[in-house]
């Protein structure tokens, strides 16, 4: 899912080659967002629009030859003056009467060629990675392999691949060689795997078009460079110093010979934007307000020593698990500090819970982008890839916590508390300069599992993400003050980080303290049980099997086959009745009609129901089942599939507590389920207790640092 | 010892009488920090010099009465077109065609006298507890107005705010009159600094200067409403020399932006230093922006 969809978009016509735009946002002034097209497109801007279009009327075009743009395959089409007279296209088909330019290599040529024929038109140029003819150094690379454009070589390798016949035939191979060359930063595996697929909507023929384009009317050195000199807006270049592309030196004669300035990147390359998101969008927005002279906003700075202490929580919103403990801990924690003032940073469906219970949400919380719509919409029947649905969640954790930043800054709190706010952790890590009060980092599992699904590259991939997040606490242990493990040494799966890393247990027992499971309720009493099992109508002579998925709309397929197993459980127990909780987005009018079974969409209390019925059919989820466990009830679980935290992480600790009976979705039929409902149903558990006390434990640990 | 010394410094005269300035740093943005009630002299600037000499090219200057400036008792000397003059002359002095305008308290009247009468040379003003009869003043303030040339018995409080105590208890005077501007707790080096510089002057050029007021609310908004460039206000939410609603009155008049010191006094840049020299910083760097020129 997108971080931000547009608020218009369309198509110009620009010599029956249509072009497609987006606009984002209302601010002021208007910004121009050039992409390097036909190798990429618009959504190479993805981390940055959330965030500048907060601010700032965005556009974006996809230049032609790639994204949603025509696809012209002969050279006269892909000229500098056809890119230069789409991009004031957009601008006058977009009502831009002035804008900012942000362009990306060479298409910041084509920038200086719409400042210079229309004057007055652009206020000011963010060049990233510029790709200026002439200026400064080229790479040897493209000096090397320019004479031999035109030749057929046999077996090309490496840069060769800079070749017409290469690029048209081998497209992909290409492409391939040009990124990994390009990212030169570790642990940049989805921002190679973007930046290759987006390279790919486009073909060979189309970007060896572009290279011959890029030929027409080619100036000599004094034409460029007095265009150069020129450019009457203000720059800013930012250049990564490792660029392969476009050499370092080049970015530096670009703001030299236009009196502009220069953020360097060390150790960045050719992607910046991409692989450096927070740095670059709090690069342009520092320099577009100056230049427009933005008046600083009305603000209160209160002295250090009267300040109120203040704790911003905030709660993950993927899924609902997480609501109930964070209450816990922050009831807890004002039990100890009663002057403590606690905001939540949290989305729907997480703000439902705190508005219930009276919690403060800051109001910036509207504006994050929604993680439980993007896992919702990453799950499609009894499957939901956890590890790539979090990778694909990149731009998403960009935006918002470029919303997290701007609200620890602004609101001068003592203290950040993240229960698996992976967004905070991760870019306080890359931007540790950031870093704003003491951090809580808070988690239940700790390793990125590869699924047997995902064959060698996704075992690959994780241990690459986990080698990232071990070096990343190795290198700054200053970014978490404190970090806690909800649960116990012994709830930690029995794996390494991946090849050649540490144990997963010995790394997180060194780097974690323990607070045991935190539930968020007190175990109802043998007293309470019996009284609302009869309350919510459920007799001694039945039994009752409670089924149900959670919110979302993921759990169709597990209720179907459950409900199939229905009759044929019945027959052996009579006495079975079967209690479906179907959720808000499921409609139970397409599910079969049986006695002694009923559909509910949503249920007020359901871990009252959970707690008093002889058997519970859930997912995978933790904190579903370890509510189970702690109230002792019995239940079949079916993790989602690929689903790793679920299939690893929480069976193995559902096995230390012996709670729960695992169930293969994929390969139990309803013949099997129907068999474990009647061994089961009403059954004695021996299950070990879990624990009361974790969130005053966790709260006593937090309350230390304020 | 001085955290930094000027690069160069003079006197301008200035219809009359010896003004002394410094300079400070080579930025290519002038920042002229003017003087404030003559009670003090420039020094109250000196936790601010050093940090916005690093960025900016810094001007100070005493008006008559203080530091390095004559003590002249002539009032018309303290008059607001004079008051105005000196900047313009320490300006044209020190070859200064613009520059952004940072004031204290009774500053900003000659600040935004300047400003609205020579627009060119004004790239935006801060003003830092400024005070203008724009609002009510305090109730306490308010209840001695009119007495001030009455001889009172046995004088309490505001009421030591007078023409005969100041010539018969000047320092008893200063130290009650700094101890309200530093409400803030923990300001005992503060007030001694302030004190001290009171006693490089006397009673009598106060009471010249004081002779010399009396501007009205009108004069004050007719000027902000001549002003064309941006303006920041920062201001104590516990300004008992000048209330916070003046602060927010000259903001919304020229259009500004406020920033509520919160249970600050009246002069912040004494006793909140860091705070004040980044605002200023960040927006004298913002007109910088804006000041571009093409390479």
């Amino acid at each position: 899912m997108r971080a931000r969809e547009p608020d218009t978009e369309g198509y110009v016509e620009q010599d029956g080659v249509p072009i497609y735009y987006e606009v984002h946002g209302s601010g002021e002034p208007t910004l121009m967002l050039v992409p390097a097209s036909p190798i990429t497109h618009s959504r190479m801007w993805k981390g940055l629009i959330p965030d500048l279009a907060r601010r700032y009327r965005v556009v974006t075009i996809d230049g032609r030859g790639n994204g949603r743009s025509g696809r012209p395959t002969d050279p006269e089409s892909h000229s500098r003056a056809a890119n230069v007279a789409d991009i004031i296209s957009v601008l006058d088909a977009t009502d831009t009467d002035r804008a900012a330019l942000v362009a990306h290599c060479h298409a910041n040529w084509w920038a200086m060629e719409v400042i210079a024929e229309n004057p007055g038109r652009v206020s000011a140029l963010v060049a990233v990675d510029p790709g200026i003819p002439y200026l400064g150094k080229s790479q040897p690379h493209w000096i090397e392999t320019g004479p031999h454009w035109g030749e057929i070589i046999d077996d090309p390798i490496g840069w060769q691949l800079n070749n017409r016949h290469a690029i048209t035939t081998q497209h992909r191979r290409w492409v391939e060689f040009f990124f990994g060359e390009q990212l030169v930063e570790p642990h940049s595996t989805k921002h190679y795997e973007d930046a290759v697929s987006w390279a790919l909507e486009s073909t060979g023929e189309i970007l060896a078009a572009g290279d011959d384009g890029f030929e027409i009317d080619f100036p000599d050195r004094e034409t460029v460079e007095a265009a150069c000199r020129d450019v009457d807006v203000p720059t800013l270049v930012i250049h990564g110093d490792l660029d392969v592309c476009q050499h370092v030196e080049r970015g530096k004669a670009f703001a030299e010979i236009t009196g502009g300035e220069f953020v360097v990147i060390e150790g960045g390359g050719h992607l910046t934007l991409a692989r450096d998101p927070v740095k670059v969008n709090r690069a342009i927005t520092e320099f577009v307000d100056r230049i427009e002279g933005k008046p600083m906003r009305e603000r209160t700075w209160p002295r250090g020593l009267n300040r109120r202490k203040r704790v911003l929580y905030v709660s993950s919103p993927i899924g609902l698990g997480h609501a109930r403990r964070d209450i816990a801990i922050a009831k807890e924690l004002k039990k100890l500090r009663p002057d403590l003032e606690i905001d939540w940073l949290a989305q729907d469906p997480v703000t439902r819970v705190l508005e219930a219970e009276g919690e403060t949400i800051h109001p910036a919380s509207e504006w994050l982008a929604s993680e439980s719509a993007h896992f919702a919409s990453e799950a499609s029947g009894h499957d939901l890839h956890c590890f790539q649905a979090l990778r694909r969640m990149d731009e998403i954790l960009v935006a918002n916590f470029m919303i997290f930043q701007e609200v620890m800054e602004e609101g001068l709190y003592d203290l950040s508390l993240g229960d698996e706010a992976w967004d905070i952790d991760h870019f306080w890590h890359e931007n540790p300069e950031l870093k704003r009060g003491d951090h809580v980092w808070m988690t239940d599992f700790v390793g990125f599992l590869p699924m047997p699904s995902g064959g060698s590259h996704e075992e690959y991939l994780t241990a690459d993400y986990n080698a990232e997040m071990i070096e990343h606490i190795a290198r700054y242990p200053r970014i978490r003050d404190l970090a806690l493990f909800v649960g116990s040494p012994d709830d930690i799966v029995p794996e390494t980080f991946g090849p050649g890393l540490p144990k997963i247990r010995d790394w997180t027992e060194e780097h974690f303290q323990f607070t045991g499971y935190i539930t968020g309720f007190e175990p109802p009493t043998d007293d309470e049980l019996a009284s609302w099992r009869s309350q919510l109508g459920y007799r001694e002579d039945e039994k009752v099997c409670v089924v149900t998925v959670g919110g979302s709309g993921v759990g169709r397929d597990l209720l179907e086959k459950v409900i199939a197993a229905y009759p044929v459980a019945k027959q052996s127990m009579p006495e079975l009745r079967m209690v479906v909780v179907a959720g808000p987005r499921i409609d139970p009018a397409g599910l079969p009609a049986h006695d002694g079974l009923e559909y509910h969409g949503y249920v007020h209390g359901l871990y009252r129901h959970l707690a008093v019925c002889d058997l519970a059919i859930v997912q995978g989820g933790l904190t579903t089942t370890m509510e189970l466990a702690a109230t002792r009830t019995p239940f079949l679980y079916f993790p989602l599939r690929n689903h790793f935290e679920q299939n690893y992480h929480v069976r193995h600790r559902l096995d230390r507590y012996g709670a729960g009976q695992y169930m293969d979705y994929a390969v139990t039929d309803p013949g099997a389920i129907a068999a474990e409902i009647i061994a089961r149903a009403g059954a004695p558990v021996d299950y070990l207790p879990v624990e009361s006390n974790g969130a005053a434990k966790a709260a006593k640990m937090i309350a230390d640092l304020i | 010892m001085r955290a930094r010394h000027p690069d160069s410094e003079g006197f301008v005269e200035s219809g009359g009488v010896s003004i002394g300035y410094e300079l400070f740093g080579d930025g290519d943005v002038t920042l002229l920090l003017l003087p404030t009630w003559t009670i003090i002299n420039t020094r109250f600037w000196k936790l601010q010099v050093p940090y916005l000499a690093r960025h900016f090219r810094v001007i100070t200057y005493d008006g008559p009465g203080n530091g390095r400036s004559d003590r002249t008792v002539d009032p018309q000397s303290y008059s607001l077109a004079a008051q105005a003059s000196h900047a313009i002359d320490v300006m044209d002095e020190t070859g200064t065609e613009e520059a952004v305008l940072v004031s204290l308290s009774m500053g900003s009247m000659w600040s935004l006298s300047v400003a609205a009468e020579h627009p060119d040379r004004v790239l935006g003003q801060v003003f830092i507890g400024p005070s203008l009869p724009i609002t009510p003043p305090s109730p306490a303030r308010a209840g001695i107005e009119g007495a001030f040339w009455v001889e009172h018995v046995d004088p309490q409080g505001w009421e030591k705010y007078n023409a005969h105590y100041w010539t018969t208890n000047y320092q008893d005077f200063s130290e009650f009159f700094f101890s309200q501007c530093f409400p803030e707790p923990h300001s005992t080096k503060q007030r001694e600094d302030c004190v001290g510089w009171a006693m490089e002057t006397h009673a009598e050029v106060l009471v010249a200067e004081a002779t010399a007021r009396g501007v009205d609310h009108n004069t004050v908004l007719d000027l902000c409403s001549r002003v064309t460039s941006p303006v920041l206000v920062i201001h104590g939410d516990d300004d008992r020399i000048s209330p916070l609603s003046r602060g927010r009155r000259l903001a919304e008049a020229t259009a500004g932006s406020l920033v509520t010191v919160q249970d600050g006094g009246h002069i912040p840049l004494a006793r909140d230093p860091v705070v004040v020299n980044l605002l200023i910083k960040d927006f004298a760097d913002r007109l910088a922006g804006r000041q571009k020129a093409p390479a």
